[in-house]
């Protein structure tokens, strides 16, 4: 590996805040709703303390196969053929979150602002950017993700200006839903905060202790979980619980009703930063689905396999047409991926874990 | 090659606009206030104001006020019959205020508004009304001020939005009532228009309970109202009270105040034997603007206003309750505090019937912090 591809552990954190914020901010309060009502911010900060199992599990894959990404390590743990297969069927997974992303946002752009204008053309732009920044290294990427990062900021004071109008009350009395509910709400929860996952290609260009790798992940989760938590918190006590389970993006509708002196329309500012993040998330899991492909076709630079990556997403994500197919295709890609990407490395560490001792006890019989 | 790189990169720029999403103004006509009534056989008369300006020679715009009506069954169908009407496109996204006619508020209001929630360009800050008689009476009639320089929505809503600065109606828009609409233990109040001979006056508040209007509260009693909601915390409110009986001069008898302050504490009370018990106090810090007897000099004169004015502000304030009662509207959100803290009880009870027979009081206590130039 090229010295000029790494990225510092600092860079690791803002390239896993950017990619764990993405599609999902906007409607997360309404589905944490669904199930846990008002107490949807607790199964969320529950879901944040779960995802730190997975987050521990990555980095020590990771520690135990240095410098290398899951697909290089992956056909080490399970055995070549074996190793191959599950590249592929990780691949297809990456695959299909980054359909999901482009689905998701498609169906919010089209819904709030383009309303006319053909689904291919606004999936494609996006794709097509995002493509364009893949071509390049790692450390270009990762310098990218932090210099939007700021925009972050942005986004805070909009949501934090709602507290101008808010009922505190709202949110009481807490922890009602009751706990068995509150945790299955967790697992909405965890779907909005995959992202971390992105790790398992990062950390091979990350420089420095291992640690401190560990560090900037974690540090990175618990940044998005507070955020997320801010957020779904303000929109609680913003909407009433009655209201709420009809607004599908609280987050935006809630922005619509704030006007100041030279801005209209706020939500359409916040919408438009969003996009940026939606960006970012998609640029990182672009990254991670073409370093796969160019693993598994053996290409020299996965620079070549980026707008194949980028073109089929981008027609795939532009099948579904209506409300009940995009709720069908994201719960079903969200289900697998929550499997993929937080389970999975889980699985996949424990195996390595006993090979190791395995071939240890070989060694020393 | 450069060159040719550099060129097409930069006339692509052009195509960035995209062509399906536009909208163009001078293809539209912009709604400034729209006003819904229902008729007698139960269809909703939509009335449009779309002010047109009229150039004049040296520069000074007059603008020529539009107003057009269509009847729907639906608040949709009123507005695209209101289209058909109009030569270009009706785009409502710069609507200022809504104006509810008074029959249509004591309906369900949120059959009419659902459009404005619904609509993604819809202007969700846009305030909303009540106007006593029909909406199309204050639309379409013919003000001082309208006819001189601007459109009756912004006439209508700066006329709103000071006496929202004087605290005579509580400050609201469209999506600000919407949470507390849906609020089972709370109700909310929007501002009442009663149009005059040749202005519109914001006369006081109209009351919801639910999504239906029950009643309202005038004048001197809206200030009261707006105090009790402990929202405008550091706005300025006028009030005179009469103090005294004492004086011939009947003049002397009274005294003005700017309300500074207004911190509110509010407190709901779940007896063992689940009786509700709810109080409201408020302290006040005002400032005398009148008082023609003047001699603010000595700490016990100044005291003694206090308490006068404390005692008759309290009673205002409890007739306001009461009267609130009587329209079983929860205003102030008693059984919001019920439902946060006092759960249990809340869902043995029927809200509806429980609230007009609690016991709810309030206080007010008025601090003088000054006086103007003189004493």
């Amino acid at each position: 590996m090229n010295s000029s591809h790494t990225i510092t552990h600092r860079q690791l954190f803002f390239v896993i805040v950017q990619s764990q914020i993405g599609v999902g901010v906007l409607s997360l309060p309404y589905t944490l709703f669904a199930k846990a009502k008002t107490d949807g911010w607790i199964s969320l900060l529950l879901a944040g303390l779960f995802i730190q199992v997975s987050i521990l599990a990555i980095w020590k894959l990771c520690e135990l196969y240095p410098k290398q990404t899951i697909f290089d390590f992956m056909p080490k743990i399970v055995g070549t053929k074996l190793g191959v297969v599950l590249n592929a069927l990780f691949v297809v997974h990456l695959f299909s979150v980054c359909v999901v992303i482009l689905i998701l946002y498609n169906s919010i752009v089209s819904k709030w602002i383009f309303f006319q204008t053909p689904r291919l053309v606004v999936i494609l732009i996006l794709a097509l950017t995002c493509v364009y920044c893949i071509t390049c290294t790692a450390r270009e990427i990762a310098r990218f993700l932090m210099l939007v990062s700021p925009l972050l900021l942005v986004l805070f004071f909009f949501v934090a200006y709602a507290y101008s109008d808010v009922h505190l009350l709202y949110a009481f009395p807490v922890g009602a839903a009751g706990i068995k509910t509150i945790l299955s709400g967790s697992t909405d929860a965890l779907i909005s905060l995959l992202g971390f996952d992105t790790a398992l290609v990062f950390i091979a260009y990350t420089q420095g202790k291992s640690n401190s790798k560990l560090k900037a992940i974690s540090y990175a989760s618990l940044c998005v979980t507070l955020f997320y938590c801010f957020v779904t918190f303000t929109t609680y006590i913003f909407f009433n619980p009655v209201e709420i389970e009809i607004v599908p993006e609280p987050v935006l509708y809630m922005l619509k009703a704030f006007s100041f002196k030279i801005l209209e329309r706020t939500d359409l500012i916040f919408l438009s930063i969003w996009i940026v993040f939606v960006t970012t998330s998609l640029i990182s899991y672009f990254f991670f689905t073409a370093k796969g492909v160019q693993k598994l076709l053996k290409l020299n630079h996965h620079k070549s396999a980026a707008p194949y990556v980028g073109i089929i997403c981008a027609l795939i994500a532009s099948i579904p047409g209506s409300k009940l197919d995009v709720q069908l295709w994201s719960k079903l890609i969200g289900m697998s991926a929550l499997c993929c990407s937080a389970l999975f490395p889980i699985f996949l560490l424990l195996i390595a874990i006993i090979r190791k001792r395995k071939e240890k006890g070989a060694v020393s019989t | 090659m450069r060159r040719v790189k550099l060129i097409s990169l930069f006339s692509s720029l052009l195509l960035l606009t995209g062509c399906w999403d536009q909208t163009q103004l001078n293809e539209t006509k912009l709604v400034r206030a729209a006003g819904f009534d229902y008729l007698k056989n139960g269809k909703i008369r939509n009335t449009a104001s779309i002010p047109q300006s009229v150039n004049m020679d040296a520069g000074t715009g007059q603008v020529n006020n539009q107003i057009f009506y269509a009847v729907g069954n639906t608040t949709r169908q009123s507005r695209i019959k209101l289209d058909q009407k109009v030569s270009e496109k009706v785009d409502a996204s710069k609507n200022l205020i809504v104006i509810l006619g008074e029959k249509a508020a004591r309906k369900d209001i949120y059959h009419i508004l659902d459009v404005f929630y619904r609509d993604p360009k819809s202007a969700l800050n846009a305030r909303i009304a009540v106007a006593k008689g029909s909406a199309s009476d204050v639309l379409s009639g013919r003000f001082e001020e309208t006819e001189t320089s601007i459109g009756i929505g912004t006439y209508l809503n700066e006329s709103i939005r000071s006496a929202e600065d004087a605290s005579i109606v509580p400050v609201e828009n469209i999506q600000t009532i919407c949470p507390v609409m849906f609020d089972p233990g709370q109700d909310f109040g929007i501002p009442y228009l009663v149009p005059e001979k040749n202005a519109v006056s914001v006369n006081g508040v109209a009351v919801f309970h639910g999504y239906r209007m029950v009643g309202t509260i005038h004048g001197a009693q809206g200030v009261l109202y707006t105090l009790l909601t402990g929202k405008q915390k550091n706005r300025s409110m006028s009030i005179t009270k009469k103090i005294s009986n004492k004086h011939k001069d009947k003049i002397l008898n009274y005294v003005s105040i700017r309300v500074k302050k207004n911190k509110r504490t509010f407190n709901v009370n779940v007896s063992p034997d689940d009786k509700i018990s709810a109080h409201i106090k408020l302290t006040m810090n005002v400032v005398i603007t009148e008082y023609p007897r003047d001699n603010l000099t000595s700490k016990k004169k100044i005291k003694k206003i206090e308490q006068a004015l404390s005692k008759s502000l309290t009673k205002d304030a409890n007739n306001v309750l009461k009267k609130l009662q009587g329209m079983n509207s929860d205003a102030f959100g008693v059984g919001r505090k019920l439902i946060a803290f006092h759960n249990p009880t809340w869902k043995k009870l029927d809200w509806n019937k429980e609230y007009p027979n609690i016991d709810y009081t309030a206080s007010i206590k008025v601090k003088v912090i000054g006086h103007g130039i003189i004493e």
